[in-house]
């Protein structure tokens, strides 16, 4: 050993030996390379001198996916073309469902996607088809395949695709100067609106909490699909499992790595589908309130506020869990579309909801307190509804304009003492 | 947008506006030659006079512009746009710069403050981007707010250009502060991308698939103040570097390199050896120049016997004072961020007047937060900031205008760094004036003692070691990271591939075979993102933020990681402008130091104790007899202990192990310097491994000493005292670069050079450590020990050539601290060293 190499090892692991571990030179049968398509049931592809590994599954219309079996998920002949509300541009037809796993989540040029996921609807059944890069050389031409499988597809659909998975492919596509595929296509993100149709009450609203909590891929199939994993590698352990494949050539722990990633495109698929059944459905289709009022948001945000007024309605209709929510929505909605009286009724029903957050009644008085006041000019019940709201702690500035408004109302009770309603 | 004028004084700094400036000049020469009438007692034509208050006054001819020929390169847009400007020719600096640049040669301009420098290198990138729209460009500055104060000037030529052109051209900085959502907009549209190198380290080279476009497009990069990168920080910017180039190579662009730099002896050298390509020079300025003038002072001496001098910091309140009082504006340049506060507080003091007259003097240094500084940087180009007292952060090229005069406390250590902050003051036309006070401090009195090794002595050289192997080590893995190393790729000047096979042994790469005759690759195959865990400014990327507590909790400043123990430990005082806090809590940990108001009339000075270990000894010198080492066996001259006979191996470098620890702190009254106090510390202790030259006083020398044990103890203090000031001469690196230490045998400790409680022992063959203040070094030590014969010689000459009687701080240290005898002792010692090295040599 040289000196150099000594002097390197005090710099690179302070503490340690000067006797590094060595690593198994001369692997056994069962950690050569080929072992590994075996193992992982798969088959060698060759390309640009380099071989990747390629592993094909086929489900069946019957496969359970929890309480929910494959033919539940199938796209009808036309395909889903509502799925063009959640993503611009997308016709709903030739999706392609498309999940990595990665050396890590720092990002760069250093962080690999050694496994592309893709799946598809084909031929009444689902299709998966997984490129494990088995040695970095052959990266590209393993995109290069990618790249062709993209190339049939219309549409690309993600779980945190928008933040993770495509923008890192794309580096990788950059890295190896290979064009990439998904910039142009039509993306879905299924996270923003999984979050918008089945968030909790009580989870957070926050972007980075929001893969730590209750809208984890995970934890949406076994709440709506009933699916429970078992034996599942946790994500932080899928680096480590598959640099110990690099180093040493042992693909064994990778098998589960492979099959963590099919569920995560099978529950992809059955999520978007069962969005696509719920898109179509409308306001009957909800099963639950929250999900009702989930799919009003969506239809808001895509301008449709018919369908929109009619999910929020359904879900005050359907239990307490959302009614606070599901009312104040629809009263904003019903302002914005001056159908004001139905709106006052909105904010009316809403100071009925037992325990409702103060917030919304400060809300609801308010808005009632402008509609007596300047619409139904009745400024005794708009005084009583600004007291109201000047009950509700809303901080300074709250209180400075309801204490305004107050003072408004008394000098207009004051100059038509005896007039309670419009005085023309 | 900055104000239209101080866009055009960054392009033209120093033409002159009289309407924004109070003294006209014609009444600001007068005054300016009051000041001098005044500090010389009129006479300002006489030879250099060591012994004087003012040791010399040098003047410096006004310099009408040198122009330089048509550079046919130049776009005629541009052309156009310049001529709109009041630029009809370039000055010859310029047109030569830009002539070199436009045929694609590297160069390096060296230039004076002010003297049109930007457009060497704006001209060239512009004219290429007008040309070709896909070109790009990368500017490096070193600090962000250099960046902010070139955008803006980029902006108004690059709008201008876009008038004439229909072609917009995109100007933007790229670096920490850039917010997240404008950073993609940036990548696609920035023809010239602001930035700095840690911005580059961290944010742009692991990315670089996403600045695909930037690097296959890449032509210029430009760096300006490249003198800045000395020492550990260059020595990172050449590792970043190498990568910069490696991933260009990758996208197939071969950038060349535009530099600029201040005035130092071997620019050339600094540029090839940052770069680690050829380079051009340019170095004679074209720019007129109005006449200046230079005055070295010297405190007088108050107490012979003890050799003190007046207060330097007292003097140069006295010398800024007159400028002050005849309405010039003024820099006032310190040593360090205490001696600012200190000054800023005397000053405000001497002017105090009318409400809002302490508000035009002002303090300033890193530290101080953006926009405070912002506002201090434009008071000074406006005029309503009539004096800035500042640290080295208003040294480099921020816009501030030109001011009248600068008068430096203490020598700023280093040739170039004097000139350049003299460079502060001046204008195109008019006089301006420099003045050095000298402080007790060895290199300061040789300097004011010697005005021709100032004025005529070629500046410094820049050393940098970008082979230091932990900065290496660090750099490769980011390498790594960003595009896999090939089997037979080269980096840097050891072998990569050795440093990549350790880092396989631990997990960070895997060496996957080549196929059918290529070469093998190294892949990354570790979750972290690397560039996060380097820093290229200090050993830790930490810092610690100053919360004041006296109302709430608001952050006032911050401190690096190193020097944060030193100033904020428990019950330090902390100013900010002259504002007095005491800390009351440092939480070492979360980094935050809680400090509140307080009013006293001390300042606290930490007490540092330091212990050297030698871990390995690369080469010994015995009796001037040099022994050098094979050097791929270094370990092979390791044994110290067997020391033959005689004064045998009484110098060597090698490597060594370097613990310290705040321990103790004193406190020091305002204006007298009295020691008032003190107290103990228990902080936690910082260590690393570097090179260290030492000096070995052999048994012999110290048993053949005829004085009491701490008689001899107190001249190997003294000795290491006067070694480490001429140390810092011979290398010409800053203060903070080296350190010392005294030893026994292998292990060296020290105590600030302080006696604290108890004494310090020595053992009867003591060890004077001289440390390369950096972990791994940065390529001190063995210059320092080849340069062995001449250091002591030297550190002779300075301590027998002082006139004081028992040491002084300009020799052996003051005699509070060394003890009576240290004087002689120290002396003994080298005569009786020099005598052993003629004996074994005889």
């Amino acid at each position: 050993m040289s000196s150099l190499a000594d002097r390197l090892r005090g710099i690179v692991s302070p503490g340690a030996g000067s006797r590094p571990e060595l690593h198994a030179t001369a692997a056994p049968a069962i950690l050569s390379g080929d072992a590994a398509a075996d193992l992982l049931g798969g088959e060698w592809r060759s390309a640009r001198n380099h071989r990747y590994l390629v592993v094909d599954r086929s489900y069946t219309p019957g496969h359970r996916h929890g309480e929910v079996s494959i033919a539940d998920g199938l796209p009808p002949a036309e395909g889903w073309p509502q799925l063009s509300l959640l993503g611009g541009s997308s016709t709903g037809r030739d999706l392609l469902f498309v999940d990595l796993e990665t050396t890590g989540l720092a990002g760069g040029a250093g962080t690999y996607a050694f496994l592309v996921g893709c799946a598809w609807f084909e031929g009444g059944r689902f299709r998966v088809r997984q490129f494990f890069l088995s040695s970095f050389a052959a990266e590209r031409a393993l995109l290069e395949e990618v790249s062709e499988v993209a190339g049939r597809a219309a549409t690309v659909v993600t779980y945190n695709g928008k933040t993770f998975d495509l923008p890192l492919i794309e580096t990788r596509y950059t890295v190896n100067r290979v064009h990439t595929p998904f910039a142009e296509m039509p993306h879905i993100d299924m996270l923003h609106p999984a979050r918008r149709l089945w968030r909790r009450q009580e989870e957070t609203s926050r972007d980075d909490e929001v893969l730590a909590s209750g809208c984890r891929l995970g934890t949406l199939e076994q709440v709506l699909l009933g699916f429970e994993r078992e034996g599942d590698v946790p994500g932080f352990e899928i680096p480590a499992r598959y640099f110990r494949y690099v180093h040493s050539g042992d693909a064994r722990p990778l098998g589960a790595v492979l099959e963590h990633n099919r569920l995560d495109l099978l529950s992809l698929a059955m999520l978007t589908a069962r969005a696509a059944q719920l898109l179509d459905e409308g306001a009957a289709g909800a099963a639950t309130a929250r999900e009702a009022f989930g799919l009003g948001r969506v239809y808001e945000r895509a301008g449709m506020t018919a369908a929109a007024a009619a999910c929020f309605s359904r879900a005050a209709d359907m239990g307490p869990t959302v009614r606070a929510e599901a009312l104040r929505a629809s009263a904003a909605l019903l302002r914005r579309a001056r159908r004001y009286e139905e709106a006052a009724e909105a904010w009316r029903r809403l100071l009925e909801v037992p325990a409702c957050p103060p917030g919304i009644v400060r809300e609801a008085t308010e808005a009632l307190a402008v509609h007596h006041e300047h619409r139904l000019r009745n400024l005794l019940l708009a005084r009583s509804f600004a007291l109201r709201s000047l009950q509700v702690d809303g901080g300074a500035t709250r209180r400075y304009a309801a204490e305004h408004r107050l003072a408004r109302l008394d000098r207009k009770l004051a100059d038509a003492p005896r007039s309670g309603g419009p005085l023309f | 947008m900055l104000p239209e004028k101080s866009t055009e004084a960054s392009l033209l700094p120093e033409r002159f506006d009289p309407t924004s400036r109070p003294p006209l000049q014609k009444g600001g020469d007068q005054a300016l030659d009051g000041v001098l009438d005044r500090l010389t007692g009129g006479a300002l034509e006489r030879p250099d006079r060591p012994d004087a208050w003012v040791t010399a006054v040098r003047r410096l001819p006004a310099r009408a512009a040198q122009f330089g020929p048509e550079v046919s390169g130049i776009d005629e847009r541009l052309r156009a746009v310049l001529r709109d400007r009041g630029i009809g020719q370039l000055y010859s600096h310029q047109s030569l710069a830009i002539e070199h640049a436009l045929a694609r040669r590297n160069v390096v301009v060296t230039t004076p403050t002010a003297s049109g420098k930007t457009l060497c290198y704006n001209a060239p990138v512009l004219s290429s981007v007008l040309r070709d729209p896909s070109t790009r460009a990368l500017y490096l500055f070193p600090t962000k707010a250099l960046a902010q104060d070139q955008l803006a000037e980029l902006h108004e030529l690059s709008d201008q250009l876009s008038r004439r052109s229909e072609l917009e051209i995109g100007v933007f900085t790229y670096d920490g502060d850039t917010p997240q959502d404008a950073r993609r907009a940036i990548r696609g549209r920035a023809h010239v991308v602001l930035s700095n190198p840690d911005m580059v380290h961290s944010g742009i080279l692991p990315h670089h698939p996403r600045w695909a476009k930037l690097f296959e497009n890449l032509q210029y990069i430009v760096i300006d103040e490249l003198h800045a990168y000395r020492g550990v920080f260059g020595s990172h910017l050449t590792n970043v570097l190498r990568r910069l180039r490696r991933i260009c190579r990758h996208y197939g662009s071969t950038p060349r390199f535009i530099c600029s730099s201040a005035t130092i002896a071997n620019p050339r050298e600094l540029a090839e050896a940052l770069v680690e390509e050829p380079f051009e020079l340019v170095e004679e300025s074209g720019a007129p120049r109005g006449e200046k003038w230079f005055l070295l002072v010297n405190p007088p001496v108050v107490n012979e016997q003890l050799g003190i001098r007046r207060s330097y910091l007292a003097e140069t309140r006295r010398v800024a004072a007159e400028f002050l009082k005849r309405k010039l504006q003024l820099i006032v340049f310190a040593q360090s961020r205490l001696a600012t506060e200190i000054l800023t507080t005397y000053l405000k003091d001497d002017f105090e007047g009318p409400p809002g007259t302490r508000d035009q003097i002002r303090g300033y240094r890193g530290g101080y937060l953006p926009q405070r500084r912002r506002e201090i940087e434009k008071g000074l180009r406006e005029g309503s900031v009539r004096a800035v007292v500042s640290t080295s952060a208003l040294e480099l090229g921020i816009d501030i205008g030109a001011l009248d005069a600068c008068v430096m406390a203490g020598y700023p250590g280093t040739i170039a760094a004097t000139w350049q902050r003299a460079g502060r003051a001046g204008r195109r036309t008019g006089r301006s004036a420099a003045v050095l006070v000298a402080s007790s401090a060895p290199l300061d009195q040789f300097v004011v003692r010697n005005p021709s090794y100032f004025f005529d002595a070629p500046p410094e050289h820049a050393l940098i070691n970008p082979d230091n192997l932990h900065i290496l080590v660090d750099h490769v893995k980011c390498a790594a990271f960003e595009l896999p190393f090939t089997t037979s790729e080269q980096y840097g000047r050891v072998d990569v591939q050795d440093v990549l096979g350790v880092l396989e042994e631990n997990g960070f790469l895997h060496r996957t075979v080549g196929e059918g005759g290529e070469d093998g690759i190294w892949q990354w195959t570790n979750e972290s993102y690397p560039a996060d865990a380097v820093s290229l400014r200090s050993v830790s990327s930490d810092n610690f933020v100053v919360v004041d507590t006296t109302e709430g909790a608001d952050v006032i400043g911050e401190t690096s990681f190193t020097s944060g123990p030193s100033t904020l430990h428990e019950k330090a005082i902390y100013l900010v402008e002259g504002v007095l806090f005491q800390v009351e809590r440092l939480d070492f940990e979360g980094r935050k130091a809680y400090v509140r108001r307080i009013d006293c009339d001390y300042f606290t000075d930490a007490i540092t104790y330091t212990k050297v270990k030698i871990l390995d000894t690369f080469a010994s010198n015995d009796g001037g007899v040099r022994l050098k080492p094979d050097t791929t066996s270094v370990s092979d001259v390791h044994d110290e202990s067997r020391v033959v006979s005689g004064f045998s191996r009484t110098a060597s470098h090698g490597e060594v192990h370097v613990s310290s620890r705040v321990v103790g702190f004193k406190k020091i009254k305002f204006y007298t310097n009295e020691n008032v106090g003190s107290g103990e510390l228990d902080l936690p202790e910082q260590q690393m491994h570097t090179t260290a030259y030492w000096l070995s006083v052999p048994r012999d020398v110290m048993v053949a000493l005829p004085f009491a044990s701490d008689d001899r103890r107190d001249g190997v203090v003294g000795l290491s005292f006067a070694m480490r000031q001429v140390a810092q001469l011979l290398l010409m690196c800053d203060r903070q670069d080296i350190g010392i230490s005294l030893g026994n045998d292998d292990q060296g400790e020290r105590v600030d050079l302080v006696r604290m409680g108890e004494p310090v022992t020595l053992s009867d063959e003591p060890r004077i450590f001289i440390y390369d203040n950096y972990p791994g070094g940065i390529g001190f030590s063995e210059p320092l020990f080849a340069m062995d014969d001449e250091l002591r010689r030297r550190t002779q000459e300075l301590i027998a050539g002082c006139a004081c009687e028992h040491g002084c701080p300009t020799c052996v240290g003051p005699i509070g601290n060394t003890g009576p005898l240290a004087k002689t002792v120290a002396l003994r010692i080298l005569d009786l060293l020099a005598a052993g090295a003629g004996e074994s040599q005889a």
